[in-house]
């Protein structure tokens, strides 16, 4: 039977896809904002706020790399988890998710899942190194750039993923739940925090506000539909974690030793 | 993604082969003016300047083009922002669907410097990303004192992304075989199944990257690149460009 060929089904909607796509390019261009990709471009920035942003990012990537050093004391493996753990978060933000109400395709940040499994300081610490090299070897972000992105996509995203997991593991909720939410939110307050590092830097003469809000609801269309995505990711990631080998949640204490036996 | 791999371009060329310090410090400094430039012309004239220096180290304008797509796209949409919605000097108006789009003078001005800003600084950075290998950047911010902890950790990541690439590749590849990402919710559950088995590789493959470099003798630091000592030449060479540049950023 034609119509039950799953490449016959596949071709249609591949067709349709690409109609979709081209349909809402135009909607696209011009209703996207300056930050269409997750990180600010390299020298949207003034210099006193590339400054100012890098100021704030310092510290936290400092607290980070105590406490990695600290972890690394007891386990020798710690470091490069850490560094794997980096290299993960830069394919993650480089991976394209397709966008429905956009027709095109936007990436997650990863730093939900990162701050789930090592902590809010050391994943700013990851997505700290995550964006110099995607600055440095493919554009995205900059070096002016990075203090404002490592605030918005490390230590916003990475606390908020993080409190947000923990919070609802807390109040009883299943791992799924708690990791959809997670990085739900962490990709939804990275975006608030990037149109208010964007308006703050672009805004010139004009108040602050007006083009905050012109910003953020021009997010909108991409990152409403992809916080739902990164949030769906989010949790089939820990689920899968959790099915697959329940025992590195265990050493990374995201669940307890009692929980896994109970899965066992 | 793999267009970014082949670094540096051309290792005969003279930039490659100046010290990464050098190059650093002076991009750094091309930096800082670019974006604390109130002109249009300086910032391009670097992106000029850096651009040619691109092409120079045998860069295919393809890569140079893709590389610059992103960044460029985003100035282009700054660009239509600030002409469409700041500024309070008129310039042209249209109607579209009873719509009347108004651009202001004061905001292209606005919109060209930005987007101006964005071409010169994504260009002197492109240009040292080219032209210095990964661990010899890592090497330099080592010398400038950024904590060794974070170049480890930047070091691990640059060694085992491409390990991790390929792994991602392989199973990208067998998903989408088996129509993984035909319809937007298979390919959501692929794309997290896809990054589950990522953190399963990291977590699996730092555990065997650790017990391979304790039997070599790991204690837990790294030794860091040692520097040769700065050439004269080379350093009056750079200070004479950013010199020179500031010269004419200050007009």
């Amino acid at each position: 039977m034609l119509w039950a060929n799953p490449m016959v089904t596949y071709n249609k909607r591949k067709r349709f896809s690409s109609v979709a796509l081209w349909l809402c390019g135009g909607l696209l261009l011009f209703g996207s904002t300056p930050a269409y990709a997750m990180h600010i471009a390299e020298g949207i920035l003034p210099f006193p706020w590339a400054a100012l942003w890098f100021a704030v990012a310092v510290p936290f990537v400092a607290l980070g790399i105590k406490r990695l050093n600290m972890l690394a004391k007891d386990d020798l493996s710690f470091k490069p988890l850490v560094g794997l753990m980096a290299a993960v978060v830069f394919i993650i933000s480089c991976m394209p998710i397709p966008v429905p109400t956009a027709g095109t395709c936007s990436h997650p940040c990863g730093t939900g899942i990162a701050a789930i499994l090592v902590g809010p300081f050391v994943s700013v610490l990851i997505s700290g190194v995550a964006l110099l090299i995607q600055a440095l070897f493919l554009a995205h972000g900059g070096l002016s750039t990075w203090g404002a992105d490592v605030v918005s996509m490390g230590v916003v995203g990475s606390f908020t993923g993080w409190f947000v997991f923990r919070g609802l593991r807390t109040l009883g909720a299943s791992l799924g739940v708690a990791g959809f939410f997670a990085g739900l939110l962490a990709d939804w307050a990275t975006y608030a925090t990037t149109s208010v590092e964007l308006a703050s830097g672009i805004r010139g003469s004009e108040p602050f506000l007006p083009l905050f809000w012109k910003i953020l609801l021009a997010f909108i269309p991409t990152q409403l539909p992809l916080g739902l995505l990164e949030g769906a990711m989010t949790a089939g990631m820990v689920v899968l974690l959790y099915r697959k080998r329940p025992d590195l949640l265990v050493k990374m204490r995201v669940i307890t030793e009692k929980e896994m036996t109970a899965h066992v | 993604m793999h267009h970014f791999t082949r670094q540096p371009q051309n290792d005969d060329h003279r930039l490659t082969r100046l010290d990464a310090r050098v190059k650093l410090l002076s991009a750094l400094a091309l930096l800082v003016m670019v974006i604390s430039c109130r002109g249009v012309a300086f910032p391009l004239l670097v992106a000029g300047v850096c651009g040619g220096i691109c092409l120079s180290l045998g860069v295919r304008p393809r890569v140079l083009a893709l590389r610059f797509a992103e960044p460029l796209f985003i100035a282009g949409m700054v660009l239509l922002l600030k002409l469409f919605f700041t500024g309070t000097v008129p310039l042209f108006s249209f109607t579209i669907a009873g719509w009347e789009v108004v651009g202001h003078r004061d905001g292209l001005m606005e919109g060209v410097r930005i987007a101006s800003r964005i071409a010169g600084a994504v260009t002197v950075v492109a240009a040292i990303g080219f032209a210095t290998p990964f661990t010899d950047l890592m090497g330099a911010l080592a010398w400038l004192r950024v904590p060794k902890g974070f170049i480890e950790v930047a070091l691990f990541a640059w060694r085992y992304l491409f390990v991790l690439l390929d792994d991602a590749q392989v199973v990208y590849a067998a998903q989408k075989n088996r129509l993984g990402y035909a319809g937007y919710r298979r390919g959501l559950r692929s794309f997290g199944t896809l990054a589950g088995a990522l953190v399963i590789k990291a977590f699996d493959n730092s555990q065997n990257i650790t017990t391979a470099m304790v039997q070599r003798g790991y204690d837990g630091t790294m030794p860091l690149l040692r520097h040769k000592p700065f050439r004269c030449g080379e350093v009056m060479v750079a200070l004479l460009v950013v010199v020179g540049m500031g010269f004419i950023w200050s007009l």
